[in-house]
């Protein structure tokens, strides 16, 4: 099954890869999103002396790490989902021999193996521009990769919600630009959560997008205890199988009821 | 001119068509106009964190800054109102074959798919960005007269027109590669760079946003003529806009003749 | 349940099977798409009012109805892509809509235009990746790669990329992949449209050329009737969602095709037969100079007597008869004549 999985992420991949322009372009996407954030801040920085309560490499690092992780943060295959909902295809995966969920889980992970490049590339480029601070230790980058490996299941359940609510209208596109949102909110995309008021950071910290982006940024740059570790990773199990049951029961109670494009 | 007439009016019936298509998908439709508003949010938040921490970015306070944000919205409310549909060419036209129906249209192929924009979402953006300037107008006190709303509505329109002749320049992407709203989304967003005073940057953006991808025509420097600190550049934008659409068609139709004799 | 029962069922089950929908009810007009917007108003209407039918493994079914007849909400449902309202759906063994990977792994389905084939990539990579899904051995695999490519032409094809396929050529790599992991039954909804004759020609060829080696069962949805002509024995007519025929289609165009039309050439021909021969057995549907066109049934008079009347009119110099073509019984049954 899973070599079933890694074959359709290899074929959506090899997708992605028949136009190399593909690539210099999500690149030069993501560093023109950060470049904005990063002049705004040196300005107040120049002016104030200060950047939030960071130096302003601090400062510059985080959203250089943002920008990397926004790809495999945000990502997903909803736009695939779209798509084969609106022209039909989707009866096609529904007689797929393996699962919706296994059949698009398969697609995401090609996706993801597309944005890794991506943020690496980002990544490469920052680094020339601006000082770009490594990660303190080589435990802090294995557990900074282990929680990004965790938000994929986590992110991945949320998109099959989505998905599964364009069986009743037939379109998603607006729902998939919402999840967007909600998670460059959450996740600490637009700023360090320290920086927004005490209410918000208690939601953020109940809900599975700081971990997201903010949480691997700070074990990267080790501001985060060891001891914080486990009850983070605790946390991210505890929202995969919350998000795994709430996905699946819905997706077997819509496939009951599809009436996709009529009859 | 009685051309250009029938063009128009061509414009409006296939807007209205494609108005009835997206009701049909109500919910979403719904559920987009709350995301989008969701999604400005995510920019709205950055701005106050910003003022969180000066009282001013390169002179401007944040009310100023917040108007400067709500006369850009408007324009983005109208770009993808009337524009949205350019992202379609690769993904929906081209690659689903009803490229070659619009082709046999007795219309250019320009008009009837800007014609079949359907982001009525785009009212979110539209009512948000109006919420905005009005608000920031009355806090800091601008006498909102008859003159001011003319121009608004007037350099709002300009706006719109500038950054739509930029997307129709890049969606003509769409003829080599399917994936064309990518490449269109990445210029388009450059908008972004506007959303702040341009004195923040360096020479080199400063001289992609007003010389080569002309943004700052959009909002930045109309939103200058409102505050009066520069009362004369913005008259510029609307030149601005006829000479990119001069370039935007002519490329366009390059590309088409390109396309079309190259078959797919 | 030892093996010789179970090859007495049949593999295709289907009783008392009802599908109902509900759709919002339209209003015309600017103001009332908004209406509809807030406030929508449901209608429900059925779909399929209760069929019931038994397909035996290896046949070749044309199910055929005008449109809204209900046809693709039965595939669906026989395909578990619906489920049913009530009624019971049983394939090989199986209830497709509960039970619809394992379903899924022993079907095939074609519907109308739409491709599985990955829109980018060489057609062979989505070959590769359905014997990766289907887990096809890799020796039938290369058997029946060989095979198709062979039948359907595909030996060009293989190695150009989806997008760059004309209609026809896209349509025959989704049939050859379609019946790639030899499925047991498969579904053909519309396969042929917006196709030119050479290539239907080719596709039908080919079913029935996979029916015969592999006894695959066959479920054919079309418009075109030369379709069911060629591939189909059996004929299910579906009218308003409610199978109004079953059976062969040989004993369906004895049955209701038993006009036939006859072109008599008459030497030395008198005008105007037409007035004087109103009152027979048989009906004139057009007369020229030397020549009348008639039309009659089998059960109300036979071609000797009607030779014997139109001698009396000038010397019969050839006759040539046509049987009902499908098409032909169709339109008449579709016009209103009247099924018991």
């Amino acid at each position: 099954m899973l070599k079933t999985m890694l074959e359709l992420g290899k074929i959506h991949f090899k997708e992605y890869t028949t136009y190399k322009s593909n690539f210099y372009l999500f690149t030069l996407n993501r560093i023109v999103e950060v470049i904005v954030y990063i002049f705004v801040w040196q300005a107040i920085y120049n002016q104030t002396g200060n950047a939030g309560g960071f130096t302003i490499e601090q400062m510059v690092t985080y959203y250089i790490l943002v920008i990397s992780l926004a790809s495999i943060a945000t990502w997903g295959v909803n736009e695939d989902m779209a798509h084969s909902i609106r022209n039909g295809k989707i009866n096609k995966e529904l007689l797929s021999p393996i699962s919706y969920f296994k059949y698009y889980f398969g697609i995401y992970l090609g996706e993801i193996a597309f944005a890794i490049p991506v943020s690496l590339a980002t990544f490469i480029i920052c680094a020339i521009f601006w000082n770009v601070a490594m990660p303190v230790s080589i435990v802090n980058f294995i557990l900074f990769l282990l929680v990004i490996i965790l938000i994929l299941p986590i992110s991945f359940f949320i998109q099959m919600i989505i998905g599964t609510v364009g069986f009743y209208t037939n379109s998603i596109w607006g729902m998939q630009i919402l999840r967007k949102s909600v998670v460059s909110i959450f996740s600490g995309l637009i700023a360090p959560l320290t920086l927004f008021p005490q209410w918000f950071q208690t939601i953020a910290n109940i809900l599975p997008f700081k971990e997201f982006i903010y949480t691997p940024i700070n074990i990267y740059l080790g501001t985060i205890q060891t001891n914080e570790i486990g009850f983070i990773l605790a946390k991210l199990i505890v929202w995969i199988i919350i998000l795994y049951l709430i996905s699946k029961t819905f997706f077997n109670h819509a496939v009951k009821k599809i009436t996709i494009n009529g009859g | 001119m009685k051309n250009i007439i029938h063009n128009m009016q061509l414009y409006f019936s296939f807007f209205e068509a494609s108005l009835k298509e997206v009701l049909i998908y109500r919910l979403d439709c719904i559920a987009g106009m709350i995301s989008q508003i969701v999604t400005q949010l995510v920019s709205i938040i950055f701005v106050w964190i910003t003022y969180q921490n000066t009282d001013n970015l390169a002179g401007w306070t944040f009310k100023q800054s917040l108007l400067l944000y709500g006369i850009m919205l408007t324009s983005i409310g109208l770009v993808d109102l009337c524009f949205d549909s350019l992202y379609d060419i690769g993904p929906k036209y081209i690659r689903e074959g009803t490229f070659d129906k619009i082709l046999l249209r007795p219309v250019h192929p320009l008009i009837s798919i800007i014609g079949e924009s359907k982001a009525f979402t785009a009212f979110g953006y539209l009512g948000l960005g109006l919420f905005i300037t009005i608000s920031m107008l009355a806090k800091l006190a601008i006498p909102i007269t008859f003159v001011l709303i003319l121009k608004i509505i007037f350099f709002s329109i300009i706006g719109a027109a500038i950054i739509g002749a930029i997307i129709t320049i890049f969606s003509i992407s769409s003829f080599w590669t399917y994936k064309s709203n990518e490449i269109i989304w990445t210029f388009f967003r450059m908008y972004t760079f506007t959303q702040y005073p341009i004195e923040i940057y360096n020479g080199f953006i400063k001289f992609l946003i007003t010389c080569i991808l002309p943004f700052a025509f959009v909002a930045y420097y109309p939103t200058m003529n409102y505050l009066g600190i520069d009362k004369y550049m913005t008259w510029l934008s609307p030149i601005i806009a006829i000479i990119l659409w001069i370039i935007a068609v002519n490329v366009w139709n390059w590309a088409l003749k390109k396309y079309r004799s190259t078959g797919n | 349940m030892g093996q010789k029962e179970e090859s007495n069922m049949p593999i295709i089950e289907v009783k008392n099977l009802i599908k109902k929908y509900k759709t919002i009810e339209k209003e015309a007009g600017m103001i009332g798409y908004f209406k509809n917007l807030i406030h929508p108003k449901y209608k429900e209407y059925t779909a399929v009012k209760g069929i019931n039918m038994q397909i035996e493994q290896g046949e070749l079914v044309g199910y055929i109805g005008e449109n809204g007849a209900g046809k693709s909400t039965t595939i669906k449902m026989l395909t578990g892509l619906l489920t049913p309202t009530s009624g019971q759906v049983i394939v090989d063994g199986l209830v497709p809509y509960e039970k619809r990977i394992e379903n899924n792994k022993k079907i095939g389905a074609v519907f109308g235009q739409k491709t599985q084939l990955w829109w980018d990539l060489p057609v062979i990579e989505s070959f590769r990746l359905i014997k990766k899904m289907y887990k096809i051995p890799e020796g039938e695999y290369r058997k029946n790669l060989k095979k198709f490519t062979q039948l359907l032409q595909l030996e060009d094809l293989l190695e150009k990329q989806v997008k760059n396929l004309s209609l026809g050529q896209k349509m025959r790599c989704e049939i050859a992949a379609t019946f790639l992991h030899n499925p047991k039954i498969v579904y053909l909804d519309e396969p042929t449209i917006g196709l030119d004759v050479l290539v239907k020609d080719n596709i039908r060829k080919f079913i029935k050329e996979i029916n015969k080696e592999k006894n695959t069962t066959v479920i054919l949805t079309t418009h075109d009737l030369k379709d069911i002509e060629d591939v189909c024995d059996r004929i299910i007519l579906l009218d308003k969602g409610q199978i109004i025929y079953d059976g062969e289609k040989q004993k369906f165009k004895d049955t209701f095709g038993n006009s036939v039309t006859a072109e008599i050439i008459l030497e030395n021909k008198q005008p105007n037969i037409t007035q004087k021969l109103y009152d027979e057995d048989f009906e004139i549907i057009e007369e020229n100079e030397n020549n009348i066109k008639i039309k009659f049934s089998h059960d109300k008079t036979t071609i000797v007597k009607i030779v014997e009347i139109l001698s009396k009119y000038g010397n019969i110099e050839d006759i040539h008869m046509k049987e009902a073509e499908l098409e032909d019984i169709l339109k008449e049954i579709y016009r209103g004549v009247k099924i018991c």
